[in-house]
């Protein structure tokens, strides 16, 4: 019903939406991740470490709830699967098998398949697995076959298949070459289906040789100059831990449109949000007695006679000087239409003529994008080049939409940086950041106040120092977004108590009291007075004539019928007061669903008026 | 105009004010202008200052001051009030031009009196701050010397200001010709008043028409009275100051929204949006609204979360604070991650002189580190808590922090994307020397002789085009109803452009660059196709395929907000739409949207419901489900016969066997009929 619904919903509050992007269709052309765990479940997994250190098997499925609850947040409709091999039971779609167990099957992951997980935690968990799945013989072809199998059940679309081995064993067929050879076939077969295999080798007295026999099983480092493989398994693991809560989002244009210089000369690009405030993911409705997820229908239709309304029978109005002005549906979008969408070159600016004070919503990204008009790239590439060399910005009128009302912009060139590992930092294209019109400037009237002295300014710079940090636009979890998923969580796997948030952005006054030390009693020795206490209320204001005492309490005033008559006759509701206009409505049994100033007169208006 | 808490327009609408030089326009009409324009802002600006029109140079009188042959030819046409569309509509069409000439009492200067007096009666009981008269004439008027000395007193007396607006300017040797002698004597005359009122440069007061249209042709900003958020930044437990937030910048929205009305009465109350909501079965059971919880989605399931719960479960802070996390090098903070929608300036308290001085020294220490302060902001106990930076920022005459929001790692989004250093991409230097003199052309800030920067292109300075645009028409509706919208002005669209000046510069940079630079836009396959089109085409698609786009989950209908439908274009994939349920959800979107075709009552929109009904009925036969098909086909063609459209042939009789006809038909097993001929004749 999405469209269907849109059509009536959209229309009031449009333009609040991020811009152009729709919500669940985010898999529509990459499809779905799949990971498939492939856990080696030998009586050699089970054993303990040392100082009571969990067991390989206990330490594996603990990553792979972590995985799980990961997913859940970032991507839940990617799909999971859970295989055990080497075991005594088999368990598979055709059970043509033996010794391979599919715990979980590919599909999206849920609360029941994290408490399943969590089952086979711990002691308990050990027992349960020895009794549901058991230890017995390994075939590791079998099972990547099985896994294979897996994979081509699925009808779904998947745009990343990885497959990852978690074992101890280095030899897990104990040299059967028959085994051996078969399992590599496999593993080929499936690398060939493009499938990604990776290998998470657990801690084995003695070491790990993978040159044994894994080498040829895992798929090849990406990067042919290092072996991927002598990586510590401790830290792929470490890896796989870290929790990330944070809904993850494919790229994704939310538009592509042309960048035109002049006359018949189009840059075609792609815009892409980059930083966009996340919200708490939407709640569902459900129906109370069954939790089923219910739908929404909304209707639009004649009070009166009862009848649905068609659009063509609904126009829009505004209430402005005592008069209703109406105009049709399609004009109330025509008056926002000025162009079809693009942005339009108007020129060039030194960099330092865009002020901080420009901002009024956070910047999008543009890229180039050859796929709609060959040599955009190269021309793309040129500007970016020039404009960064000579430290100018574009300045550009943008159409973001159709029908929608144009804004300027700055295009900021960023080059392309890389961190280690030649792994992009930030990448080449300009930075759209939208100017401020007249009318988003306000106009302040600046307390003035005499300059603090160059001591008093030197002992602030110390503090400063002393509180430095290296700013990471990534260091900041939202608390609030944080604790909604934990909540969910809690709520989910029936756990006691949602797991503590730290709360990155409270500021850790502890540690910096500490380390300003007495610099703050010496800044404020030399800052305030003695008898000055910041904390305290301020003083009360003095009463000067000129404000007109805002703050003082106004008797309450009570109109008459005749009076709030005149003022509805000659339009002078407006001088009155939220709190009168509130009480007259009481007063004269008017129902407002709005607190605005402006509902409770057209209210009023509306009563009174006729 | 200035604002004022009160304004009396006095227009000038004697026979002289018509005359007009061939191919411009009159005094009049320049004069009208100022007052449309005027009063279309103090509209729809809701200003609560109140108006009244006088017209002097009239064939009636009508005024409070008409005795004895005094104060004749003036017409006080509306009293103080506040300004309506009324008002509007009256000047469109009742503000004339008219006959009579001013006599040698009343000049020009004397009907300023009449308000004056005329509103202190009239204005009994209310207290007005302040009184301003602006008078739109073109001094043809014979005038007495004598009565300016009172005129002075008068109006210094009541502490009243004018204002004047003349079709000429007063500067000495400036189109001195042309004038009358009266004109040239009241043009002394004024001057002189001007002078020797107490106020601080008379002449300012004094406006031309032309510059008056374009001042005012700028729909007035829209104006919020900046609200103080008083908190204490704190820096530590121990250290904190005393400030005070403003809002500096925001993203600024209409203040009123649309409302639904009904098309025929005009009434909101006729219309009535509801929701209701059904369970996802086959009979779409409905739900009372009581019987609904809500919940979130936890991967494959969904989790009951009730708002009471969440409420108490959720994150809670200690409220209001503007706490310093630690500080950083200003460079670390990128520019592009700019978040949220607002500036917010940060001053010390008001009439804190020592909070003055504690921020003064925060703000200078971050300037000359270059740092910023990494803080904390609650806007108030309910709101969410941000992380931000605080800017210093030091002008002439003020200091203060400029708070920005920064991203939390949620909202950031690493996207990487293929390096620009590739071969193919490469541009040559021909192309970059290309590129460095179009920048050259096209630089907007310059400096001119004196060696001052000169910005031609302020964005920052032009009023919101879709406020401008929305007033523009909102009047228009107002003024002249059943008329189309007018286009939008010259001005605006001036405003929005290439200054011309650069647009000459880079046209032979550009002609290079087109040259250098060859674009061609890559053929695609056509985006908008006919439902027919892509009925036929998806049911030869192969199975696999259809597999892949399984994940395509919605059927987009296009949309005619502009009314230019060029095509429809149904993405629904037939393969999905073996589904009895999707199938139907179809349906009714399809049927909606053939509706809404028909409703627009044009040949052109026929054509395409008829090209949507046939590919209705195609996939009706395929599916070998024609239920919707025939329900919608009924609706049409009930359309059809009610007469809805002009020169339909069709009777009501024709058109029940028809229906009979078709339902048999379709029970049958259907065949490509002949009712796509019959509709085809409208």
């Amino acid at each position: 019903m999405a469209e269907w619904n849109a059509y009536y919903q959209n229309e009031d509050e449009e333009g609040e939406q991020e811009e152009g992007e729709q919500s669940g269709g985010d898999y529509k052309i990459t499809g779905r991740d799949s990971l498939v765990f492939l856990v080696d479940a030998s009586k050699e997994m089970f054993i303990k470490g040392e100082d009571g250190e969990p067991s390989n098997f206990d330490m594996t499925m603990q990553v792979v709830r972590t995985v799980y609850t990961s997913k859940i947040i970032s991507s839940d409709r990617d799909l999971v699967a859970l295989v055990f091999y080497g075991t005594e039971q088999s368990k598979n779609p055709r059970n043509s098998f033996k010794h391979v167990y599919v715990y979980h099957d590919l599909n999206e992951p849920g609360a029941k398949r994290v408490q399943e997980v969590d089952a086979l935690r711990g002691e308990k968990g050990a027992k349960l697995a020895a009794e549901t799945i058991g230890s017995g013989e390994t075939s590791l072809g079998d099972a990547l076959w099985c896994c294979a199998n897996l994979y081509s059940d699925i009808k779904l679309r998947l745009s990343h298949k990885r497959l990852m081995i978690f074992t101890c064993r280095d030899e897990p067929h104990g040299g059967d070459s028959v085994k051996d050879r078969q399992a590599r076939t496999k593993a080929s077969d499936l690398k060939e289906t493009g499938v990604v295999i990776d290998l998470m080798h657990l801690m084995k007295p003695g070491g790990f040789n993978i040159s044994l026999f894994f080498c040829d099983i895992v798929s090849p480092p990406e990067d042919e100059s290092e072996m991927g493989l002598q990586l510590q398994p401790s830290d792929k693991l470490e890896d796989l831990q870290k929790r990330v809560r944070a809904k993850e989002l494919k790229k994704r244009t939310l538009a592509r449109l042309n960048l035109c210089l002049g006359e018949g000369i189009n840059v075609a690009v792609g815009i892409y949000a980059t930083a966009v405030a996340a919200r708490k993911p939407g709640s569902i409705k459900l129906y109370r007695e069954t939790n089923e997820p219910v739908r929404s229908k909304t209707r639009t239709f004649h009070t009166q006679t009862g009848s649905l309304l068609l659009p063509s029978e609904i126009k829009k109005a505004q209430y402005y000087g005592g008069k209703e002005i109406v105009m049709e549906r399609d004009e109330v979008d025509a008056i926002k239409k000025f162009d079809d969408p693009g942005l339009f070159l108007i020129g060039f600016k030194p960099m330092e003529k865009l002020k901080l004070l420009h901002h009024i919503r956070p910047a999008v990204f543009l890229y180039p994008e050859e796929d709609e008009v060959k040599g955009s790239s190269c021309l793309f590439s040129a500007l970016l080049k020039k404009c960064s060399e000579r430290n100018v910005f574009a300045l550009c009128r943008f159409i973001s939409r159709r029908n929608y009302p144009p804004r300027f912009v700055a295009l900021l060139p960023q080059n392309e940086e890389l961190g280690e590992g030649k792994v992009q930092i930030t990448p080449p294209g300009f930075n759209v950041i939208y100017l401020p019109f007249a009318d988003d400037l306000r106009t302040l009237d600046p307390p003035q106040f005499p300059s603090a002295s160059q001591t008093q300014v030197d002992k602030m710079k110390e503090i400063v120092s002393k509180l430095r940090f290296k700013y990471r636009s990534e260091g900041f979890e939202n608390p609030v977004i944080q604790q909604h998923f934990r909540n969910l969580e809690a709520l989910a796997l029936d756990m006691m108590a949602p797991e503590e948030i730290e709360d990155l952005i409270m500021p850790k006054v502890d540690q910096i009291d500490q380390r300003l030390g007495p610099l703050v009693q010496e800044f404020k020795d030399l800052v305030y007075p003695a008898y000055y206490n910041p904390e305290s209320k301020p003083p009360a204001k003095r009463k000067t004539a000129d404000t007109g005492g805002g703050a003082e309490k106004k008797p309450k005033v009570e109109l008459t019928e005749d009076e709030l008559k005149a003022h509805v006759q000659n339009g002078t509701l407006a001088k009155l007061t939220v709190p009168v206009l509130k009480d007259a409505c009481k007063q004269f049994g008017v129902r407002t669903t709005g607190t605005k100033k402006q509902e409770l007169i057209d209210a009023l208006i509306a009563r009174l008026g006729s | 105009l200035a604002s004022a808490a009160s304004v009396v327009l006095c227009m000038d609408v004697g026979l002289t004010m018509s005359n007009s030089a061939p191919g411009e326009e009159s005094s009049f009409e320049l004069a009208k202008k100022v007052i449309q324009k005027f009063v279309q802002r103090q509209v729809f600006s809701e200003t609560k200052i109140e108006l009244a029109l006088v017209l002097f140079g009239t064939d009636s009188t009508d005024n409070p001051l008409s005795q004895d042959g005094q104060y004749q030819n003036i017409r006080v046409h509306r009293h103080l009030m506040i300004p309506d569309c009324e008002l509007l509509i009256e000047i469109e069409n009742q503000v004339q031009p008219e006959s009579q000439q001013g006599d040698c009492i009343l000049s020009p200067e004397h009907v300023s009196l009449i308000p004056c007096r005329n509103l202190t009666l009239q204005a009994e009981g209310k207290k007005y701050d302040c009184l301003n008269i602006a008078l739109l004439t073109d001094l043809n008027t014979q005038t007495n010397e004598e009565s300016l000395e009172v005129i002075i007193k008068n109006l210094t007396q009541s502490g009243i200001t004018v204002q004047f607006f003349l079709p000429f300017p007063v500067e000495e040797d400036k189109e001195g010709k042309g004038l009358s002698r009266e004109q040239k004597k009241n043009k002394e005359l004024v001057k002189e008043m001007m002078l020797s009122l107490d106020v601080e440069d008379g002449l300012d007061e004094i406006h031309t028409f032309r510059n008056a249209i374009e001042e005012l042709c700028m729909f007035k900003r829209v104006e919020r009275r900046p609200v103080a958020w008083p908190c204490q930044l704190t820096i530590g437990s121990s250290l904190s100051i005393r400030i005070v937030g403003y809002k500096a910048v925001t993203d600024e929205k209409l203040k009123k929204m649309w409302i639904t009305v009904d098309a025929q009465s005009h009434q909101k109350d006729d219309v009535k949006r509801e929701t209701v909501y059904c369970l996802d079965d086959d009979n779409e059971t409905e739900v009372q609204k009581d019987d609904i919880i809500q919940g979130f989605r936890y991967g494959s399931d969904i989790v009951p979360f009730s708002k009471v719960d969440q409420e108490q479960m959720k994150y809670k802070h200690d409220g209001k604070c503007f706490a310093v996390l630690g500080f950083t090098k200003q460079s670390t903070i990128r520019r592009n991650q700019f978040m949220g929608s607002q500036i917010i300036k940060i001053f010390a308290a008001r009439d804190d002189e020592h909070a003055g001085v504690a921020l003064s020294a925060l703000i200078r220490a971050l300037n000359e580190l270059q740092m910023v302060a990494i803080v904390r902001y609650a806007f108030n106990r309910i709101s969410n808590p941000q992380v931000g930076a605080a800017f210093p920022c030091i002008k002439q005459d003020s200091e203060c922090l400029m708070y920005i929001q920064l991203p939390f790692m949620e909202d950031l989004r690493q996207f990487t994307f293929p390096s620009l250093e590739n071969k193919k991409f490469t541009p040559s230097d021909a192309q970059l020397s290309a590129v460095d003199s179009l920048i050259d052309s096209m630089m907007l800030v310059e400096e001119d002789e004196n060696g001052e920067q000169r910005d031609l292109f302020k964005p920052h300075r032009i009023p919101n085009p879709a406020f401008q645009r929305h007033f523009q028409c909102l009047h228009h509706r107002a003024v002249s109803p059943g008329t189309p919208l007018p286009p939008i002005e010259p001005w605006l669209k001036a405003a929005l452009d290439r200054p011309e000046v650069i647009t000459e510069r880079c046209q032979d940079p550009l002609d290079v660059l087109k040259r250098k630079f060859p674009l061609t836009e890559v053929e695609k396959k056509k985006k908008l196709k006919t439902s027919a089109q892509i009925f036929g085409k998806e049911s030869e698609e192969s199975e696999a395929k259809k597999v892949k786009e399984d994940e395509a989950e919605e059927y987009n209908l296009a949309d005619i907000a502009e009314g230019s439908v060029t095509s429809v274009r149904i993405r629904g994939r037939a393969g999905r739409l073996n589904n009895p349920r999707r199938w139907a959800r179809f349906c009714q979107q399809l049927t909606h949207r053939i509706e809404q075709l028909l409703s627009n009552k044009n040949t052109q929109y026929y054509m395409k419901s008829i090209t949507c009904i046939q590919a209705f009925r195609e996939q009706s036969v395929k599916l070998g489900n024609a239920e919707h098909y025939i329900a919608t086909f009924k609706v049409f063609w009930e359309l059809l016969v009610q007469d809805e459209v002009e020169g339909s042939s069709v009777s009501k009789a024709e058109a029940n066997q028809f229906l009979v006809a078709e339902e048999k038909k379709e029970e049958a097993a259907p065949a490509p009929v002949e009712d796509t001929g019959d509709v085809d004749d409208l």
